[in-house]
């Protein structure tokens, strides 16, 4: 049997057999199968074109409650029957762990198709349609005398599908499709040069953005940083872009993770039902989203998605479980094997000028570079890229400074929330204004 | 086409181990008996002949160089926590990735269906970057290169051996950090990997390689009256068993662990602004890595978007300051026998007192900045093409004494361990501090929190005044246009007289 020409299911199901057969009490089997193409484009010309299908197998024995797992771009039957004999003996190894056994099989309520995240054209697209697009966003981009430098522009389209099944029953397959565009930028000279860039995604090419709006994205992001400086380090309300929201949901995801809880490596330990946040916070998970990023049908353990409400006007009401993380808390799965999905804080009614005109004196933060976020305590601080703000207006930008906090005191002190988030990534939130944080400079 | 099953049954490579003897201990699939470099070509059922043919299609519409690079890499891992082995795991890549270079420009197609007409299919497309047919190169016949680098031993590798001896390393090392006071959560985890890689070009090269990997790191929670910190400690590299027995013993890295959570406990927040640094010898080669490293990769260079772009041959650092990569430190965790192109690797020099005299580069920014190769194209695995990366980048050492340095600052910051950094092209760079300490009157005082150093690179490397004559390393893994690889950093105790401490008040 060839395998690259079989249905990838109907191989999944076989091989839980071969595995129950050869000893295994319970195996999971996901197959992955993707098809990327990338265009990259610098100074006009095309410098890079990449186009590939991968696939990839992952199982997961269960002998008397001791897991074992593999992994393999090799899908022969050969290869695999062999790694699944042999990770039924490695999980003699494992201690037992009874909160490891495999989830209770149930049906999702929503497909792929109703989702809205699979556009099958997303593959037929020529690859001169893409090339073109590419090109055209670098060259309104470099068309505006302040960009020193383009560092490239790219076109990409993806094809994922995924085929998971199990030995309690589940079988289901999710694919989904994404196109990407972007472009990165240099301004500025010697040693005050800054780059940024835009990157927009859409399930379908028609969803995507023009690029004329693209470009002009990277262009502002880039040129409102030209002529930044140092600032004195101090206190001060500081309000966040879309983007930077984004981020610190990004880091608030890590610290609910069921693993980062019961491994008593989050702030938020203990914390389930109580006040953590402002009564104006609200954040949900919601893989049940039709056509958003961040969608799907079940998780990667086949618990079927739905919506779950993390914070309910400021009190913590679940964290992001998986199966295991779940039972070890005496809770339920929330469908978050694999993590968050679209994840968002509720958006508020203030356009972005509103909340910057709230602001005597204080920094839009726009861009953040470096780790420097510790699930344990909370802690952040990392360097930042900002707008400083005087008498409600944008005054000038300011580098190579950085902004620490925590975020438990950061949910506690998010004064306004914006109106106008960025929905291309599956962690999204608005423009939001923190009360006081705290910059270092000179 | 050969039967890939043959080599499985010769060489006892891989999963065929396992019906050999199905008795022995070693559960891991990867029962690998590294034995001639050849049979990498026959697991994937290629004879040279075949290579040739994929090379000559992927330039069947012109392009000047084409390769491929095979690989077949076997990893494990097992961890240990809440005093059980959960699980372990085992992965297998296979596969193989063609690369057709037309000027400046690179198609890239990769495959792990090694059905000839898919792998001629993948060629086709790689070499899709090109249209000119007349311009067809002939392949020369593949000649096997036999470098002579022996950076890494084989013996007894990690990979290969069986599961209770992994068991125990980690187990010692979980023990000797959950067994300190205030000490109440503790991961202990083990990676090791067996990398078969050949590397087949149009130049008529064939090159191979087997790389050895293993890395054990633990992570400690620490709580004191609601108070909770997290540490963590690794150590390995291109290494054996004999590296866990006699150079770093399990016990200190999970001591070292458990020790960084303890003494955070009682850590204040950084004090802000700029301050005289102390950068020590621990991890600090986090920002060599960043802020020199990064910005000397030759393909930033030749696209002129890093700040080093023109200053070849220019005064950028403080003339003390000597900088070097180099691949061939045996048993280091970013070594290499020959980089992803099929490059003997060397030592290169940076920057030599102060001047700017080298780029990291690969074949394209080589053949671009018309520069000698010098062995630094490495990629993530066939799924990736190769790029200028770093290995193992260092700050040589200086003539001062650690302790003479941190004596000469009167009121300072002292970083010691790192969660990591982060540079952009226009060289600002940050890195994140997990434990420093407050020096006062030349004395180290009271430890240090999440703090955050940032700074640009042409600024810090003038602002070196001091240079200790030690020397430690950061064991790390560099992420660059999506592409993880492994590397170290080094550097002696610096002292930089001016930098911004960030962190919170």
């Amino acid at each position: 049997m060839n395998i690259y020409e079989t249905n990838y299911l109907d191989y999944a199901h076989k091989l839980v057999e071969f595995a129950q057969k050869n000893g295994a009490n319970q195996v999971q089997i996901a197959i992955s199968a993707a098809k990327h193409f990338t265009v990259e484009v610098r100074e006009g010309n095309i410098e890079k074109l990449q186009n590939s299908s991968s696939s990839s197998l992952s199982l997961k024995v269960i002998v008397d409650e001791k897991v074992a797992t593999a992994n393999s771009s090799d899908l022969s039957q050969d290869t695999i029957e062999q790694l699944i004999k042999s990770t039924i003996k490695r999980a003699s190894y494992s201690n037992p762990d009874k909160y490891a056994l495999l989830p209770e099989k149930q049906e999702p309520t929503i497909s792929y198709i109703d989702l809205k995240i699979f556009d099958p054209q997303v593959e037929e697209i020529p690859a001169e349609k893409k090339i073109i697009r590419a090109k055209e966003i670098e060259k309104i981009a470099t068309s505006d005398k302040r960009i020193r430098l383009s560092l490239g522009s790219f076109f990409s389209t993806s094809i994922f599908e995924y085929y998971l099944t199990n030995s309690n029953g589940f079988s289901g397959i999710n694919k989904s499709s994404r196109c990407n565009a972007g472009v990165w930028l240099q301004s500025g000279e010697g040693e005050n040069q800054y780059q940024d860039g835009a990157m927009e995604s859409a399930i379908s090419f028609q969803f995507l953005p023009e690029n004329e709006i693209i470009a002009k994205t990277a262009i502002n992001r880039v040129c409102r940083m030209l002529g930044a400086k140092k600032i004195e380090s101090r206190k001060v309300p500081v309000v966040f872009e879309p983007r930077m929201t984004a981020s610190l949901l990004g880091f608030l995801a890590s610290c609910l993770h069921g693993s980062a809880i019961y491994s008593n490596r989050s702030f938020l330990v203990g914390k389930l039902g109580q006040k953590i946040a402002g009564s104006n916070i609200t954040l949900i998970d919601d893989p049940t989203l039709i056509a958003y990023p961040g969608s799907r049908p079940f998780d990667a353990e086949g618990v079927p998605s739905r919506q779950t409400t993390v914070i309910q006007n400021g009190i913590l009401n679940s964290y992001l479980l998986d199966t295991y993380s779940a039972r070890k808390l005496n809770l339920n799965s929330t469908g978050n094997a694999g993590g968050a999905t679209n994840f968002y804080l509720k958006e508020g009614n203030l356009s972005q000028d509103e909340i910057i005109k709230s602001v005597d004196k204080g920094l839009l933060l726009v861009n953040t570079i470096g780790q420097g976020t510790v699930p344990t305590t909370g802690d952040i601080s990392r360097g930042a890229f900002g707008l400083w703000i005087e008498k409600g207006e944008i005054s000038f930008p300011v580098m190579e400074i950085t902004f620490s906090g925590n975020l438990a005191d950061i949910l506690n002190n998010i004064e306004m929330i914006g109106n106008d988030p960025e929905k291309n990534r599956s962690i999204f939130g608005p423009t939001i204004k923190v009360a006081e944080l705290t910059l270092s400079g000179k | 086409m050969k039967n890939r099953r043959d080599f499985l049954k010769t060489c006892g490579l891989g999963v065929g181990a396992f019906m050999i003897n199905p008795n022995l201990p070693r559960l891991f699939s990867s029962e690998v008996q590294p034995k001639a470099n050849n049979s990498l070509l026959d697991k994937f059922g290629l004879t040279k002949e075949d290579i040739k043919k994929i090379l000559s299609t992927a330039l069947e519409k012109g392009g000047e160089f084409a390769d491929i690079f095979f690989e077949y890499k076997i990893s494990s891992s097992l961890t240990l926590e809440e005093d059980i082995i959960k699980s372990s795991s085992e992965n297998i890549l296979f596969g193989l990735g063609i690369r057709v270079i037309n000027g400046i420009q690179t198609g890239y197609a990769h495959t792990n269906d090694l059905r000839i007409e898919q792998i001629l299919n993948t060629a086709r497309i790689a070499g899709a970057i090109a249209s000119d047919p007349k311009a067809k190169i002939k392949i020369a016949n593949l000649d096997q290169i036999n470098h002579q680098n022996n950076f890494y031993s084989l013996e007894n590798n990690l990979t290969q051996s069986d599961l209770d001896y992994k068991i125990t390393l980690i187990r010692r090392a979980y023990n000797s950090a959950i067994k300190k006071e205030y000490i109440n959560k503790v991961v202990a985890t083990l990676s090791d990997e067996i990398q078969y890689v050949a590397i087949a070009n149009s130049d008529g090269e064939l090159v191979f390689d087997i790389r050895p990997q293993a890395r054990l790191v633990v992570v400690a929670t620490a709580e004191k009256n609601g108070i909770k910190n997290t540490g963590s400690a690794n150590a390995g590299g291109r290494i054996g068993r004999d590296y866990f027995e006699k150079i770093v013993k399990p016990e200190t890295i999970g001591e070292k662990a458990a020790d960084e959570a303890i003494t955070l406990l009682t850590a204040k927040n950084a004090p802000v602004g700029e301050q005289i640094v102390v950068l020590s010898k621990d991890q600090s080669g986090v920002m060599i890595h960043e802020a020199v490293g990064h910005p000397l990769e030759a393909d930033k260079n030749w696209r002129r978007s890093s700040i080093m772009w023109d200053k070849l041959n220019q005064m950028v650092a403080n003339d003390i300051v000597t900088i070097y990569d180099d691949a061939t430190i045996e048993g280091y965790r970013g070594s290499l026998n020959i980089d992803d192109e099929g490059i003997v690797t060397e030592n290169v020099i940076l920057i030599e007192k102060g001047k700017l005299v080298g780029y990291l580069n690969d074949r394209l920014s080589a053949k671009i900045m018309n520069h000698k190769l010098n062995g630094h194209g490495r990629r993530e695995s066939y799924q990736h093409p190769p790029i200028p990366r770093m290995n193992n980048t260092i700050l040589a050492q200086g003539d001062k004494d650690p302790e003479e340095i941190i004596e000469s600052v009167k009121k300072g910051f002292y970083a010691i361990t790192y969660q990591g950094g982060m540079v952009n092209d226009t060289g600002k760079f940050t890195f994140s501090v997990n434990l420093g300490y407050m020096i006062e009157n030349g004395k180290l005082t009271y430890p240090v929190k999440n703090a955050t150093l940032i700074g640009t690179n042409i600024q810090i490397l003038k602002e070196v005044s001091m240079i200790g004559n030690d020397m430690g390393f950061f064991l790390g893994t560099c992420g660059k246009s999506g592409q993880s690889v492994p590397v170290t950093c080094g550097t002696p105790t610096l002292r930089i007289d001016r930098m911004t401490v960030g962190g919170a008040v």
